[in-house]
């Protein structure tokens, strides 16, 4: 396990052998016998289970959490809860006012669920560092945001109501660099912006309204000398130049690219990347060989700024 | 006219797990009501057998994907209302169904039945493999 061959991997550098992470979320409650929902309500249960599975998979660096629901359960927005799964949020406050007329404000550390993501981090902390792993925080990124506050109308709003559309997404960012102090204050090494939905935008679309509102929160995890990432979900084909203009250290991607796409994508850039193992096809759905798949993954990455993770 | 409803696939991952997926059948739980009444929609996550099996069936390339009457319409793009409305219209069975459609148009997005709606399509209902 090697904490700093993950952090070198994702600013993009040369590495011994490419170092590995396990999105791993809500399995490491299942990995602990206890359902997702008890997991994520419990600082214990959350300690337990990331420790456990760093150790249990070896990884040079695992997610404190992998929850997309934070940051909008901190200012308003209601969740639904699932045993098996993460939580999905079922309220919208910005589905018919700006945050401003919804009356939100910047969420604080003692808002919503970030109390309890606190005790977690203090738990876990010392024991990835005894296994030099690597704790990574994973903030929702603007536009996935901005869809929990406004709800599908965003990506309607976006060409109709494009004041309204940057209301939103204004005061998404400046949640998105809350979370990241937070989460640099519990002792993250690699803070990443987790945007899923950024994909299903076009690459104007995304200049426009994701780009300008990543930069608070990219600057705030670079002027904490911490190492940055953005995460991105779906067939990102369409807006692959655009992320790697966003200025962060590197981005992952899931199942749906093709690895020698973004290995040549990243190498464009001078970037770290990582992703792409086939989670559906192989280890959800055995359609494929998992061993095959990685042999696959490992091959085409290298080891010039490529992490080895699932899509 | 039960046979006269627009049928749309959502062809996810798993509409709980992934945000892109939740926000693709949003867009179908969040039409207004004289909108629901016209369509009849599901989701079908490649999480199990039958996913697979419709996933095959449309042919779709991309998750998460809208299919509006047997054509995939929107492969990893999450529409905008009237893009919905339209697609739907070239589509409609019946002028009357298109007429009704083209008379919604202006409406937008409603939100109050959101979560009745999404449980009425299934909505990660049917998101695990033994499911």
């Amino acid at each position: 396990m090697s904490k700093q061959m993950l952090i070198d991997a994702y600013r993009g550098k040369r590495t011994a052998s490419a170092p590995w992470v396990p999105y791993s979320g809500v399995h490491c409650a299942f990995l602990i016998n206890e359902k997702a929902d008890d997991f994520l309500k419990s600082p214990e249960l959350m300690a337990k289970g990331i420790v456990h599975t760093a150790k249990q998979y070896k990884a040079d660096g695992i997610p404190l959490l992998f929850d997309l629901s934070v940051e909008a359960s901190s200012v308003g927005c209601e969740l639904k809860w699932w045993e098996d799964n993460v939580p999905s949020v079922a309220t919208h406050p910005c589905s018919e006012k700006t945050p401003e007329e919804a009356g939100l404000t910047i969420p604080t550390k003692n808002d919503g669920r970030w109390p309890t993501i606190f005790e977690a981090a203090k738990l876990a902390k010392p024991q990835l560092d005894d296994l030099d792993c690597a704790m990574m925080g994973l903030v929702c990124g603007p536009l996935t945001l901005a869809s929990h506050l406004a709800g599908v109308r965003i990506f309607t709003d976006v060409y109709k109501n494009p004041e309204f559309a940057q209301a939103v997404l204004e005061y998404a960012g400046m949640v998105c660099e809350a979370a990241v102090g937070f989460y640099a204050e519990m002792g993250c090494e690699i803070i990443a912006l987790v945007d899923p939905v950024a994909s299903q935008i076009r690459d104007t679309t995304f200049r426009e309204f994701v780009t300008p509102h990543c930069q608070p929160a990219i600057k705030a995890i670079h002027n904490a000398n911490l190492t940055s990432s953005f995460f991105i979900c779906g067939d990102c084909t369409k807006v692959m130049d655009e992320v790697c203009k966003l200025g962060t250290h590197g981005f992952a991607v899931d199942e749906q690219l093709n690895m020698n796409f973004i290995r040549d994508k990243a190498r464009e850039y001078g970037l770290g990347f990582g992703g792409n193992l086939k989670l559906t096809l192989s280890l959800s759905l055995g359609l494929i060989s998992p061993r095959e798949d990685a042999i696959v993954s490992l091959a085409a990455g290298g080891s010039h700024g490529y992490t080895f993770s699932p899509g | 006219m039960a046979e006269d409803k627009i049928v749309v696939d959502v062809l996810t991952l798993d509409s709980v797990q992934c945000a892109a997926c939740g926000y693709m059948m949003e867009s179908m739980a969040a039409m207004p009501a004289e909108v629901q009444e016209l369509i009849e929609y599901k989701e079908w996550s490649i999480k199990n057998k039958t996913g697979i099996g419709k996933f095959m069936e449309l042919k779709g390339k991309v998750l998460p994907s809208i299919a509006i009457e047997g054509d995939i319409v929107f492969p990893s793009i999450i529409p905008q209302y009237e893009e919905l409305i339209d697609e739907m219209v070239k589509r409609a069975k019946t002028p009357a169904v298109a007429e009704k459609l083209e008379a919604a148009r202006e409406t937008g997005f409603q939100f109050d039945k959101i979560t009745e709606n999404l449980k009425k399509a299934g909505c990660g209902q049917s998101t695990r493999s033994d499911s």
